[in-house]
């Protein structure tokens, strides 16, 4: 039987963050990520006159993207997407330009300035392929994180994504985006 | 890293503890870590830990330490003791502890001592809702928030104040729309903001919003008359008594418009056994929050939520073992905090800590002149912090357990260092609720510095005071003797391997719901109508008092929870201090303006016991009529860099205030002024 | 999390690359264009060529600075990526270096390449084979420039342009506009250079720089309106980005140093020197502070150009 190619995303109810930051320490713990960065972050929207009063939070972080326009710009290939749509920067042979963090529309990507190179949000690749999630999907307390693969008809992502509407963010970009906002 | 105690599992390379990951194992736990979990690793790691035994030098409070050996600090502790042993017997010591898996040796300790003197945190915290709870059922239930369809909440801000399961289950039901959620709170809060209704209720009005709600409920006999009449005592009376408060008496003192409390009241019968109304846990608000408890309870028991799915259920344990260790004989001497006489209805093992440091103050009914503290850090915890300062200054020692150099640390005469929760072996525990589950910690690495578990701190104190035959035993025996009761092959085989026990056929309902069933109340029954509540002197069933207002030019200072510290002890962890160094005083835009104010504008605030100074906040999420800090920061101890006078401590505004029935503090009835500087 | 990665040392490669393809276009312009030996273009081709390689070395020694790991600046040389600016870029500055350098070794008197060769040191005499005249190279290394020049000049906006998550950049116009900027600092350098080495000027030199230079501020005068115009007429993103320069940070620097002061006022200037002098077919004297002035503005303009690009850029993007 041909083994089908994997894509991996994320889906994200975001009406289940409670901004708890339970997502952002653990990948810190996960991926070593000093104090100075961080590989996701949570959006706050505050909104209404009192005491009609909403507020609204948002997990984000790289969008892992169809069309990566990190990945096109960077002159080495040391940023480049797996096949299953991971995208990464090997350490190796990235130079340090910084081009590509400036051409993601998310500003997911950031410069680690005590080792030169660019790191971003790589959907804990090690633990993924260990079978395991990425940490930020196994720790929070909400579960408002889903990871799959979209590519498997009978798996969660799909499912959900056939019963629920959902936007991604900044499609306008052009990226192609692989974070599901469930609305 | 707080008392859910979730567990986890450590991911360890070369001897460093590199993650802790969820151990989906733990029903409790709901295969989740929240922030401080994940930071839990941080605690281990850090430079400002406390690594070895210390002695001060120089005046208390001055930050000046020597290091000392572990025989140097026990004999210097034990001889402090034994002074105070002999001058004014053991009751003269005090012995102030909170919740951990060791705390049972420190107590055990201070009982072999002979000193009646052991103080918790219940009554900071929740002392008065467990009372009201225990009052009306003989029991404090859990609430089955994972299947209530229709769930009221008085404050128990869930979604910050992390409680497990509570929370997790409280965000699925209501992010999932399986639940209706309406929530009263002075201030927008998370859960404010996906709650289905949320009103900013006046402070202290709760139970007006009840009564109201009974009001209705009864008048339109919606209650569960089956349940009522089989199960509960008392309800005649309870609808006489609520005769009077009506939806728009009701408006008038919440501010909740009438329409919507019948409404909710109709809405909150009609979801039936599946309706809570949620009791929180830090119940530490007003000195009436006792009857507004018994209140809740009452509602809850009249619409027949009592153990039902989705409803309250009392709590299921798991039968452990025990260490027969030698016994000792009952302290002689009564409580310094006179629970009995001030509080005949409390738990008398808790006693009422702001009572107790009154007496204390005052040396009446006798003085006590020593004072351990474990895991606890009152001078940054206990409203009134002045008040605490002088209690230490009237001590002949001070001496602390901890495993950071906390604010009471920083007064101590000796420390002595615990080792983390990831670097000793504990006693076995059972986490009770509705779906309980038997807990085993392990190291998973050896201790990084000079430290011991509580154990074996105790059983150094105790040689030194003629006391080692009670605490003749290791941590290991301990916990075999425990874990022999389970009903497993190999119990602590398991317990190494899984971290956990889960005993099968939990969830389990309608227990308590059959006739032979004997509620542990004065009744026999529920008591809607408290007899036992009646002869101790207090109102047998809840009489509504209009709480104070602030006078005009102050506010009410109210306090609360972020989902990533836990109360005071985590906001020097670098990676949750990230999400807020310091902390602010929340003030409604009015309210700033009238002051000439402006968000981050440096300003003073001040009560009748205190004046600090930190940074405004100005935010439309809080009532004009309070303002709100977050606590844990404006630290005296220097070693908490971070946080050392960083901010302001809450508790050097809070004023001295207690429930009347269970002697719980009352903290949210200071009134501050505040101005800009 | 938003940041500014690319500070003044991309502002300034960026500056100093467009300034090394400006003086080479210009000198192979005059280079091609000259029928016989001695015309008035002569300097102007020679002091192109020796002028045109080092503005771009400096650029690229700021940019391998620039970089975090700067000593794997050749691994942009192990790859071709086509469809990042940056990689292509990496290739043809490599190019244009080679071609400039050359370029300027044809240019050199005979004298002047005895004097390059004497300065070797004795291991490494054997090189003197390279002492050859490569005048006859200087049409066909002008001819192979001219291009080689203009995609250093477009490839800088391109670098920007390419990328769609700055609304600021990412217009097809951004290329044209760098690249006629950076002709016209070449002009603008070269009239310096003229200033700096005669005591007179002369007057058929000034002129043909002042005309060239005049079309290239032309050119991208009427790039920067229509790019502002069609910009606040498109979407959201791009008129949110435009607001930068329309009342933003960056408005004054824009308007009245870079617009005003880096190109209408040098080409005021430019067009007043030259204009009545060709209506009334007399001869004109120029005037040196005037060129010098001139020639400083519009230096000063693209630098300025890119300043507020770079940066404006890095803050613009989609909400």
């Amino acid at each position: 039987m041909a083994h089908k190619q994997k894509r991996y995303a994320l889906l994200i109810d975001s009406r289940k963050c409670i901004d708890c930051k339970s997502c952002v320490v653990a990948c810190r713990a996960e991926n070593g990520v000093p104090l100075a960065y961080s590989r996701n972050w949570i959006n706050e929207e505050h909104r209404g006159a009192w005491p009609k009063l909403q507020a609204a939070f948002e997990p984000e972080q790289c969008h892992h993207c169809t069309d990566p326009a990190c990945v096109r710009v960077c002159p080495t290939g040391a940023s480049r997407q797996r096949p299953d749509g991971i995208v990464v920067v090997d350490d190796a042979d990235c130079v340090g330009c910084r081009y590509c963090i400036i051409a993601c529309p998310y500003d997911a990507r950031f410069f680690r300035e005590d080792r030169g190179v660019v790191e971003k949000c790589d959907l804990c690749a090690h633990r993924v392929d260990r079978g395991e999630v990425p940490a930020c999907v196994e720790t929070c307390p909400s579960k408002a994180r889903v990871f799959g693969d979209l590519n498997d008809a009978n798996g969660k992502l799909r499912d959900v994504l056939a019963k629920r509407n959902y936007r991604v963010k900044k499609p306008e970009a052009g990226t192609g985006p692989q974070i599901y906002y469930l609305l | 890293m707080c008392v859910n105690k979730c567990s986890v599992i450590a991911v360890v390379n070369n001897g460093v503890i590199q993650k802790l990951n969820p151990n989906p194992e733990n029903p409790k736990s709901r295969s989740m870590v929240c922030a401080r979990g994940n930071a839990g690793l941080q605690q281990v790691y850090d430079p400002s830990r406390l690594k070895r035994p210390l002695i001060r030098v120089g005046a208390r409070g001055e930050g000046k330490w020597r290091p000392a050996s572990w025989d140097e600090a026990f004999d210097f502790a034990a001889q402090k003791l034994s002074a105070v042993k002999e001058k004014y017997g053991p009751q003269g010591t005090l012995w102030s502890s909170t919740e951990s898996f060791q705390e049972v040796f420190f107590q055990n300790l201070a009982q072999a001592f002979g000193s009646p003197n052991l103080v918790r945190h219940p009554s900071l915290c929740l002392a008065s809702v467990n009372l009201a709870y225990s009052t009306t059922f003989g029991t404090v239930p859990s609430f089955d928030l994972q299947n209530a369809r229709y769930i009221i909440m008085s404050g128990a801000n869930r979604m910050e104040a992390l409680a497990m399961p509570d929370s997790v289950d409280l965000i699925d039901s209501v992010s999932d729309k399986k639940a209706r959620l309406i929530y009263l709170d002075p201030r927008f809060t998370v859960t404010a903001s996906k709650a289905d209704e949320w009103y900013p209720i006046r402070p202290g009005t709760d139970l007006a919003f009840i009564l109201a709600m009974l009001n209705v409920i009864i008048g339109e006999n919606r209650h569960d008359k089956e349940f009522v009449n089989t199960y509960c005592s008392g309800f005649d009376k309870l609808a006489e008594h609520v005769k009077p408060f009506t939806p728009d008496w009701a408006e008038a003192e919440t501010e909740i418009p009438a329409k919507d409390i019948v409404r909710m009241a109709r809405e909150f019968a009609d979801a039936g056994h599946r309706a809570v109304y949620y009791a929180g846990r830090r119940s530490s608000w007003y000195q009436d929050d006792f009857q507004m408890r018994r209140g809740q309870a009452i509602l809850n028991a009249i619409v027949g939520n009592w153990d039902r799915l989705g409803g309250m259920v009392p709590n299921a344990k798991v039968a452990l073992g025990e260490y027969l260790f030698l016994p000792w004989d009952d302290p002689k001497a009564p409580r310094v905090d006179e629970v009995e006489k001030n509080f005949p209805l409390a738990n008398k093992g808790d006693g009422s800590y702001l009572k107790l440091r009154e007496n204390v103050l005052a040396g009446t009914p006798y003085p006590v002149k020593a004072w351990m503290i474990h895991k606890q850090d009152p001078v940054n915890s206990l409203p009134d912090q002045a008040k605490t300062l002088r209690m230490i200054e009237q001590m002949d020692f001070v001496g602390v357990i901890d495993i950071q150099m906390s604010d009471t640390a920083w007064f101590a005469d000796v420390i002595f260092p615990e080792s983390t929760y990831l670097e000793r072996q504990d006693p076995i525990e059972v986490m009770s609720g509705i779906w309980p589950v038997v807990v085993y910690r392990q190291p998973v690495i050896k201790p990084l510095h000079d430290t011991k578990p509580t154990l074996d701190i105790a059983q150094g104190l105790a040689k030194r005071l003629n006391l080692s035959q009670y605490f003749d035993y290791t941590i290991e025996q301990w916990v075999e003797a425990q874990a022999k009761e389970l009903p497993l092959q190999m119990p602590l085989e398991h317990l190494k391997k899984h971290g956990v026990y889960v005993p099968p056929g939990s969830p389990k309902y309608g227990t308590t719901l059959n006739s032979e069933h004997r509620f542990v109340t004065k009744s026999g029954k529920i008591d809607l109508y408290s007899e036992r509540l009646q002869e101790a002197g207090y109102d047998p069933l809840p009489v509504y008092r209009q709480p104070a207002q602030p006078p005009p030019g102050r506010f009410r200072l109210i306090l609360g929870r972020k989902a990533y510290f836990t109360h005071g002890n985590t906001t020097n962890n670098p990676w949750l201090n990230a999400f807020a160094p310091e902390n602010h005083l929340w003030l409604h835009p009015s309210s700033a303006d009238a002051l000439n104010i402006s968000d981050g504008d440096k300003i003073e605030v001040a009560s009748n016991v205190g004046t600090v100074r930190l940074k405004a906040r100005v935010t439309q999420e809080i009532r004009p009529d309070c303002v709100f800090m977050l606590h844990g920061f404006g630290k005296r101890s220097k070693w908490q860099r971070l946080v050392a006078g960083v901010g302001a401590a809450d508790t050097q505004l809070l004023e001295t205030a207690w429930d009347k029935v269970s002697g719980n503090a009352a903290m949210h009835e200071t009134f501050v002024k505040v101005r800009k500087v | 999390m938003k940041t500014i990665e690319w500070g003044f040392l991309i502002i300034n490669y960026l500056f100093l690359g467009g300034l090394s393809a400006g003086l080479l276009f210009v000198s192979a312009l005059a280079t091609l264009i000259q029928k016989n030996a001695e015309t008035d273009y002569t300097r102007i081709g020679r002091y192109g060529a020796m002028l045109a390689p080092w503005p771009v070395m400096l650029g690229c020694l700021l940019l391998v600075f620039d970089m975090g790991h700067w000593y794997r600046f050749y691994k942009l040389f192990l790859h071709f990526r086509w469809l990042s600016p940056m990689s292509i870029g990496s290739w043809l500055l490599m190019a244009f270096s080679s071609v400039s350098v050359v370029y300027f070794y044809s240019w050199l008197e005979a004298e002047q390449r005895e004097r390059l060769f004497s300065l070797l040191p004795r291991r490494l005499r054997f090189l003197h084979f390279l002492n050859r005249d490569l005048t006859a190279w200087r049409r066909p290394l002008a001819l192979f420039g001219l291009p080689l020049a203009i995609s250093v000049g477009i490839y800088t906006g391109v670098l920007l342009g390419a990328v769609q998550s700055r609304p600021f950049w990412n217009t097809n116009l951004v290329a044209q506009m760098f690249l006629f900027s950076a002709l016209s600092t070449g002009c603008a350098a070269l009239i310096l250079g003229l200033l700096w080495k005669s005591k007179e000027l002369q007057a058929g030199e000034i002129r043909s720089l002042y005309l060239l230079d005049i079309c290239f501020l032309f050119l991208e005068f009427f790039i920067v309106l229509p790019y502002v115009i069609h910009g606040q007429l498109s979407v959201q993103a791009v008129r949110d980005s435009l607001q930068l320069i329309l009342g933003g940070p960056f408005t004054f620097v824009f308007w009245v140093f870079f617009l005003g002061c880096g190109l209408l006022l040098p080409l005021a200037i430019e067009l007043w020197e030259t204009v009545p002098a060709l209506l009334s077919n007399a001869t004109n004297h120029y005037g040196k502070q005037l060129a010098a002035l001139s020639a400083l503005l519009v230096l000063g303009g693209g630098f300025l150009l890119r300043y507020v690009f770079v940066f404006a850029g890095q803050m613009s993007s989609f909400k």
